[in-house]
């Protein structure tokens, strides 16, 4: 799930356009990371060590991690972990990028750095974001409250269940609340009991339709009653989801039914507006905690 | 697969998982019958004897555990079982104390519809 949100940083800074963002998450499915790109995202290793390593490799019929031991590059305790992530797939954005020539190693070293830099991350916590971490990514990247248990909780369920029922290729960023209506269409659901929030998915009729098309897994082409039924039971399906979670944890809630809107859903200064990213399209996710 | 046709009362007032659920009760051979909230359902059963209603809890005008306990009162021998994304502790109890005969947690999950179909099943047959 870092993949999402490491490419949404590249292309906020001018790394790569949106279509080779889109091209490289795609080819990210088949992509194979080799050692260098993560010893480099670890900080085991410098780009120039790593691209020194591929050309002995060039003249020498020897695996990346044999010689980075040979030179003492890197230790065999180091060796083994990277391996251990590489069978976790991380950082095949990354690989991808490299594979399809879009950045080379220097370029990628550099926006991790940056990355880590610009979202505050201890060595530890980087790694610990890109192992799998969801809850510190988001609270890092959408700049959420440590103390705000439950908001940390619901997004980060939330950027799952995107991931989960909509898209492989969706994320979260926050907006600015400016306290006017949002989308043209808007569901609304109410979460009862201590705390009480209320919900909303709201959006242009376009991006409606999408959401409800990739939730319902077949293409609907008009607001009609299958379309808002569609996102409808997504806010609900992920909502009831929120509640099983909080059940668990010992707070019971009732979430009241959905209502749906032909117009956009009105924010006041205690909502906190997110947009949702997918391919080509966003729509937006409102939350008003009221304690 | 054996056994007899079982007829199955959807309740729920999303038109998309009235539509998933007619697809997989279809596909297992059962007839299906609709409804999209409580009242709707307690109509139907009046008229119609369901061998099993699947029900939703959150919905407008009157939710699936108030149906369950007015269902329950009328014809307690109806199988009932809640499909709902709200599992948690309370809704939980709640139908399993009014006679829910299982709760399902959605995303709706054609397995779990197939298996409690054979367990009816089995239990239609007499064991």
């Amino acid at each position: 799930m870092f993949s999402q949100y490491f490419g949404q940083y590249l292309l906020n800074h001018g790394f790569l356009s949106p279509e080779q963002l889109y091209q490289a998450l795609e080819a990210q499915q088949a992509a194979h990371v080799k050692l260098g790109v993560l010893a480099m995202s670890e900080g085991f290793l410098t780009a120039s060590q790593v691209e020194e390593i591929h050309q002995e490799q060039t003249r020498r019929d020897q695996r990346f991690g044999e010689i980075a031991l040979a030179k003492g590059y890197l230790t065999q305790e180091q060796l083994d972990s990277l391996l251990a992530s590489q069978r976790k797939g991380h950082l095949l954005l990354g690989q991808a990028l490299i594979d399809a020539k879009i950045l080379n190693l220097n370029q990628l070293g550099r926006a991790l750095k940056e990355y880590q830099e610009e979202h505050s991350l201890s060595d530890e916590q980087f790694s610990a974001v890109q192992g799998g971490d969801f809850s510190l990514l988001l609270r890092k990247t959408l700049n959420l409250d440590d103390q705000d248990q439950v908001l940390n909780d619901y997004l980060s369920l939330f950027a799952k269940n995107i991931i989960r029922f909509i898209s492989s290729q969706a994320w979260l960023t926050r907006c600015v609340n400016n306290e006017t209506a949002v989308g043209d269409w808007s569901v609304v659901q109410q979460i009862s009991g201590s705390p009480s929030l209320t919900t909303a998915i709201a959006g242009s009729q376009q991006s409606i339709l999408k959401l409800a098309s990739l939730f319902a897994k077949e293409e609907i082409k008009d607001m009609d009653e299958l379309a808002q039924a569609s996102v409808a039971e997504f806010l609900n399906l992920h909502n009831g989801l929120f509640l099983v979670n909080m059940s668990n944890q010992g707070t019971e809630l009732k979430l009241e039914p959905q209502v749906i809107n032909k117009a956009g859903f009105v924010t006041n200064q205690n909502c906190q507006v997110f947009e949702v990213n997918m391919v080509q399209d966003k729509f937006s996710l409102i939350i008003e905690m009221k304690g | 697969m054996g056994g007899k046709q079982l007829s199955v009362l959807v309740v729920d007032d999303s038109l998309l998982v009235r539509k998933q659920l007619r697809g997989i009760l279809e596909e297992q051979g059962c007839t299906v019958l609709e409804a999209t909230n409580g009242s709707q359902a307690f109509q139907t059963i009046e008229t119609s004897q369901p061998d099993l209603i699947l029900m939703d809890i959150v919905m407008p005008e009157q939710d699936g555990i108030e149906a369950l306990r007015k269902i329950k009162e009328v014809k307690p021998g109806t199988k009932v079982v809640m499909v709902s994304s709200v599992g948690t502790q309370s809704y939980l109890k709640e139908a399993i104390k009014i006679g829910a005969y299982d709760f399902l947690q959605k995303p709706i999950n054609a397995e779990a519809i197939h298996r409690l179909l054979t367990n009816l099943r089995k239990g239609e047959c007499g064991a």
